[in-house]
C-alpha cells in the first residue's frame, strides 16, 4: 500500500495519505524542523448520534453515553492507557464533542511506542460492571464543574431555546441521571457500531515519516467490515421553540448568546464553501473592525469578549453572537435591526476585501501548528474535503458567494436570545 | 534551527530575537517590567488596553482594526501578567509572514512600524489620551476585573492567592484593584506611560523569519542611550504560622479547594527543575500522584492538580469536589503530599515525570508564542537557558533533590468556596 503525496503550491506545503485496508484513513503530515510529534484518531461519533440503526436493529442510547465511552476506552483488560503513556511520556487527552470524539497524544521521544499505545487503546474495549461504576464519581463532578460554568450554560440554554428535536440541545455529558443508565452492554453496543476503522481517521502532524505509522498501522489494526450504521435525526422545525431563556448563577458580569437559526436538514451537512461564506459574512459584519462592534462598544452593550461563530451540522444551523454585557435585550434587538440592513443591503466589496484578506491570515496560521492541522485534517475529511481545500476556498471565495450565502442566513425574526444573569441581578 | 541572539540597546534595555524559518507567521513585542505597586498597578494595565485601542495612525478603534484585518488578520494586543512581585506589560503584533501575502506587501515592515506607532506615537493631546478611549477601556477593565468572579476554578485560586499573600506586593491583582481602576485620571494615565518608556526595564523580541534589522534599529532610535536601572526584589517567604482556613459559600454545586503551600524558590536552574519535577511527580499530569489516587482511585473528582512559582517560592493544589467530600478530597491530597515527603517515589513515576517535562521543554521550540514566554521568563528570573539544555539537566535530577524539595513545603492557606 502506498501514501498518495497532497502538496499545495501557494503556501508550500505537502502531507500523505492512505486509505489503509483496515478502513482507516490515515494522514501522515510532517513539518520539517519540527521536534514534537501530534498524533489524533477520531471516530464520526459525538453526542449527537443517540439513536441509530446498526444492522438492521434500532437502538436509542442514554444522554451523555458518547462521552462515557470516550473515558472507559482507556481502560483494557491490561490496565489503563494513562499507565502506559506515563512510560513513554507522551501527553495524553481525548475530547468528545457534538459530532466527533477524538483521543490524541503529544510527544518529544518514544513516538512508536506511544502510537501503539493510541491504536490498542482505541481497538481495545472492556466494559464491566465495575469499571463503569467507578466513572460515574469522576464524570459527575465533571458535569457537575460544567453546571456551574456560565460560558457553557449560556451555550447549551441556547441549543436547548432554538431547537425543539435535534440532539444538539442534549448536553454532550449527559446529566448525572442519564450516565446512571449507562451500562456495559450500551457502551460495547455503540463501540461496535461507531468505533469501525471505516468510520475513522487518524491525522499525524510534526516530526514523522509515513513509512513509520505505515509499519505500526500495518502491524496494529484489525481489519474492519464495511461500516453500517446510520444515525437517525428527528424532524426540526424551522422556527425557534422560544425566543428567550434565561438562568441565575453567580456571575458578576451578565452574560448573552443570541442564536439566528437557519435551515437544515438531516441529509446535508454544512458544506466547507458554505461554512467560509459564512466565516467571511461574519469577519465582515460583527469583527472588531466593523461598525456593527464598534457601535455596540460606543453604547457601552459590549466589550472584548463579544464574538460572532457558526454552528452547523446535520439538523442544526446557526450563527451565535455572544459575550458579556449588563444590558442583554438591548443587545440583541440592537444585532437584530442591524442585521435587517445587513439583508437589505449585503456587504460591501470594500469590507468583503479585508475580511477575506483577515480569515487567509488566519487560515495560513493554522499550518503552523501540529494540533491545529490534525483536529482540521480530522473534521474536513469527515466532510470529504482535504486541510488545502480550506485554504484554496478561502482564496477563492467572492463577493457574489458571499451575499448569495447570507439569503438563507440570519433571519431576524427566527432568533433565540440564552441569558445568564446574576443571583442578584 | 533557530537562531537567537540578544543585543543591549542600553542598561536595562534589550533586544533579542528568535529566527526561525519555519512558522508562516512572525510576532514582535515590547514587554516592559517594574515593581509591583498598589500605586501604579491599575494605569499600567489601563494604558496597555488604552494603547492597544488607537494610535496617531489610526486615530480610532475601527480604523485600526481595519489596518489589521488589512495586513492579513494580524493580531495586535496587550497582556499584562505578575511575575514574582513584578507585574509585566507586553504589547505584541503578530502577523502572516512576507512569503503568504497574497499580492506581495512587506507585512513584517509595517508591523514593525505598528508596534512603534502603538507605543511611542499615542493618540495623546496636551498630555491627555482621547476620553472616550479611557472611558470605554476603563469600562473594559472594570468588567473584565469583575469576570473573574464567573469562572469558579479562577476564582477560587485568585482569592486563595490573595488571603495568602495578604500582607505581600504578591496579592496585589495583576490589574490592579477595582476601585483603583475607577479611581484613575487622566494625568495617571499619562504619568504611567511616560514612567514605564522611561523607567521600566524593556526587552524587546522579534520572532519568525523575518529580519530583525529594521526592529532592532527603530527600538534603537527610541531607547538608546536612555539608561534605567531596575530596583526591587521579590519577597520570599519561607515560614508559616498557624494554617489560615478561608471559607466561602456561593450558589454553585461543585465546591472548589485550593491548599496553598510555601515552597523553595531556587535561584539557581537545577534548582527550578527539580522543584517543578517535584510538583510534576505529585501533580502535574495524568500519570501524577494526585491524578492517580485522588481521581482515578477514589473517584473523588475530575480535576486534581498541583503547579508550582518558582518566582515566588508558592505551590497551589486545586481540585472540584462535592461538598461532602471536601475534607476527604483534603486528607486524600494530603497523604499523597506525605507519601511523596517520606521519599516514595516509583522508578516508574520519576521516570515518567521526567519525561513528561521534557516533552513540555522541547515542544515550546514548535510554537512561537510558548518561545516567547520562555525567553522571557528567563531573562526576568535570571536564568536564561534554552530549552534543550533544560531538557538535559532534567536528566540529571536526582530522587533525593525531589524529596528535598517536596519537605519544604509548608501549607500557609486553605481556601474553600462551598456550594450551597
Amino acid at each position: 500500500m502506498n501514501f498518495e503525496l497532497i502538496e499545495n503550491k501557494r503556501i508550500g506545503e505537502k502531507y500523505y495519505k492512505l486509505h489503509h485496508k483496515s478502513g482507516l484513513t490515515i494522514i501522515v503530515y510532517p513539518k520539517e524542523g519540527f521536534n514534537s510529534t501530534y498524533a489524533q484518531i477520531g471516530t464520526n461519533f459525538g453526542s449527537i448520534n443517540n439513536h441509530f440503526i446498526t444492522n438492521g436493529r434500532e437502538i436509542k442510547v442514554p444522554d451523555g453515553t458518547a462521552h462515557y465511552l470516550e473515558h472507559k476506552l482507556f481502560e483494557s483488560e491490561e490496565g489503563d492507557a494513562f499507565t502506559q503513556y506515563a512510560k513513554t511520556g507522551a501527553l495524553a487527552n481525548a475530547y468528545t464533542s457534538f459530532e466527533k470524539t477524538c483521543y490524541l497524544f503529544s510527544c518529544t521521544e518514544k513516538f512508536r511506542e506511544s502510537l501503539e499505545i493510541l491504536l490498542d487503546l482505541v481497538q481495545s474495549p472492556y466494559f464491566t460492571p465495575e469499571t463503569v461504576a467507578k466513572e460515574q464519581g469522576i464524570i459527575g463532578q465533571e458535569i457537575k464543574m460544567y453546571d456551574d460554568s456560565p460560558d457553557w450554560r449560556v451555550m447549551m440554554n441556547l441549543q436547548q431555546a432554538m431547537y425543539h428535536n435535534n440532539p444538539i440541545n442534549i448536553d454532550i455529558a449527559g446529566t448525572v441521571e442519564t450516565i446512571a443508565e449507562i451500562t456495559p452492554e450500551i457502551l460495547y453496543e455503540c463501540y461496535n457500531s461507531y468505533y469501525n476503522l471505516n468510520n475513522m481517521v487518524m491525522c499525524i502532524a510534526g516530526n514523522v515519516s509515513p513509512d513509520e505509522v505505515l509499519e505500526i498501522a500495518d502491524r496494529k489494526l484489525k481489519d474492519n467490515s464495511p461500516f453500517n450504521t446510520e444515525s437517525i435525526f428527528p424532524e426540526e422545525p424551522y422556527e425557534v421553540k422560544s425566543n428567550y431563556t434565561e438562568q441565575r448563577l453567580p456571575v458578576a458580569v451578565p452574560m448573552f448568546c443570541l442564536g439566528f437559526k437557519e435551515k437544515a436538514d438531516n441529509k446535508n451537512t454544512v458544506s466547507l464553501k458554505e461554512s467560509i461564506c459564512t466565516d467571511i459574512l461574519l469577519e465582515a459584519f460583527a469583527n472588531e473592525s466593523s461598525s456593527l462592534y464598534r457601535k455596540l462598544l460606543d453604547k457601552k452593550l459590549i466589550n472584548s469578549t463579544f464574538g460572532a461563530s457558526y454552528l452547523g451540522g446535520l439538523g442544526y444551523r446557526a450563527v451565535v453572537f455572544e459575550g458579556e454585557t449588563h444590558s442583554p435585550s438591548e443587545v440583541a434587538e440592537f444585532i437584530r435591526n442591524e442585521v435587517i440592513e445587513l439583508k437589505k443591503n449585503g456587504i460591501s466589496p470594500e469590507d468583503f476585501e479585508i475580511a477575506k484578506r483577515s480569515l487567509y491570515g488566519r487560515t495560513v496560521s493554522v499550518f503552523d501548528s501540529p494540533s491545529a492541522i490534525a483536529a482540521n485534517v480530522i473534521s474536513l475529511e469527515f466532510l470529504g474535503n482535504t486541510i488545502f481545500d480550506m485554504l484554496e476556498e478561502t482564496a477563492n471565495i467572492t463577493l457574489e458567494n458571499v451575499n448569495e450565502r447570507l439569503k438563507d442566513q440570519l433571519d431576524p425574526d427566527n432568533y433565540s436570545l440564552s441569558v445568564i444573569k446574576g443571583i442578584d441581578d | 534551527m533557530y537562531e537567537f541572539t540578544r543585543k543591549t540597546i542600553c542598561d536595562g534595555v534589550s533586544f533579542g530575537s528568535i529566527k526561525d524559518s519555519r512558522f508562516k507567521r512572525s510576532r514582535i513585542n515590547a514587554t516592559l517590567v517594574t515593581p509591583l505597586d498598589k500605586k501604579t498597578a491599575a494605569a499600567n494595565a489601563l494604558l496597555s488596553c488604552v494603547l492597544t485601542r488607537s494610535c496617531k495612525k489610526y486615530p480610532d478603534f475601527t480604523s485600526l482594526n481595519r489596518k489589521l484585518n488589512e495586513l492579513y488578520g494580524a493580531a495586535l494586543y496587550p497582556s499584562v501578567q505578575r511575575f514574582g512581585d513584578f507585574q509585566t506589560v507586553t504589547i505584541s503584533v503578530s502577523g502572516l509572514d512576507d512569503r503568504y501575502a497574497l499580492n506581495g506587501e512587506s507585512i513584517s515592515s509595517e508591523i514593525t512600524d505598528l508596534l512603534c506607532s502603538i507605543i511611542f506615537e499615542p493618540n495623546i493631546t496636551d498630555g491627555c489620551f482621547s476620553d472616550n478611549d479611557v472611558e470605554q477601556e476603563r469600562r473594559q477593565l472594570i468588567e473584565n476585573i469583575d469576570a473573574e468572579f464567573n469562572d469558579k476554578r479562577t476564582y477560587a485560586i485568585n482569592r486563595c492567592i490573595e488571603n495568602m499573600c495578604r500582607d505581600e506586593l504578591f496579592s496585589i491583582g495583576k490589574y490592579g484593584s477595582r476601585e483603583d481602576v475607577i479611581a484613575l485620571t487622566q494625568e495617571n494615565i499619562y504619568k504611567a506611560w511616560k514612567n514605564l518608556l522611561e523607567n521600566s526595564r524593556v526587552e524587546l523580541y522579534m520572532l519568525g523569519n523575518n529580519s530583525p534589522d529594521k526592529a532592532l534599529d527603530e527600538f534603537t532610535k527610541y531607547f538608546g542611550g536612555k539608561s534605567r536601572k531596575i530596583s526591587g526584589t521579590t519577597k520570599i517567604i519561607s515560614e508559616v504560622g498557624e494554617v489560615k482556613r478561608i471559607i466561602e459559600t456561593e450558589e454553585i454545586v461543585q465546591s472548589k479547594l485550593v491548599m496553598g503551600f510555601r515552597s523553595a524558590a531556587p535561584s539557581d536552574i537545577r534548582g527550578r527543575i527539580a522543584n517543578s519535577l517535584m510538583s510534576a511527580i505529585l501533580g502535574g499530569s495524568p500519570t501524577s500522584k494526585l491524578f492517580m489516587n485522588v481521581r482515578e482511585k477514589q473517584s473523588l473528582c475530575y480535576y486534581c492538580a498541583s503547579r508550582v512559582d518558582n518566582q515566588k517560592g508558592i505551590m497551589l493544589i486545586d481540585s472540584g469536589v462535592e461538598t461532602k467530600n471536601i475534607d476527604k478530597a483534603e486528607n486524600a491530597i494530603t497523604e499523597q503530599l506525605n507519601s511523596l515527603m517520606h521519599g516514595n517515589i516509583t522508578d516508574e513515576e520519576f521516570d515518567s515525570a521526567k519525561k513528561v517535562l521534557k516533552n513540555i521543554y522541547i515542544s515550546t521550540l514548535d510554537n512561537l508564542g510558548a518561545m516567547q514566554s520562555w525567553y522571557i521568563s528567563g531573562v526576568l528570573g535570571s536564568c536564561l537557558t534554552a530549552p534543550v539544555e533544560e531538557a538535559e539537566i532534567v536528566d540529571e535530577i536526582t530522587k533525593d533533590e525531589v524529596i528535598g524539595y517536596a519537605n519544604e513545603l509548608k501549607l500557609d492557606t486553605v481556601f474553600s468556596l462551598i456550594g450551597n
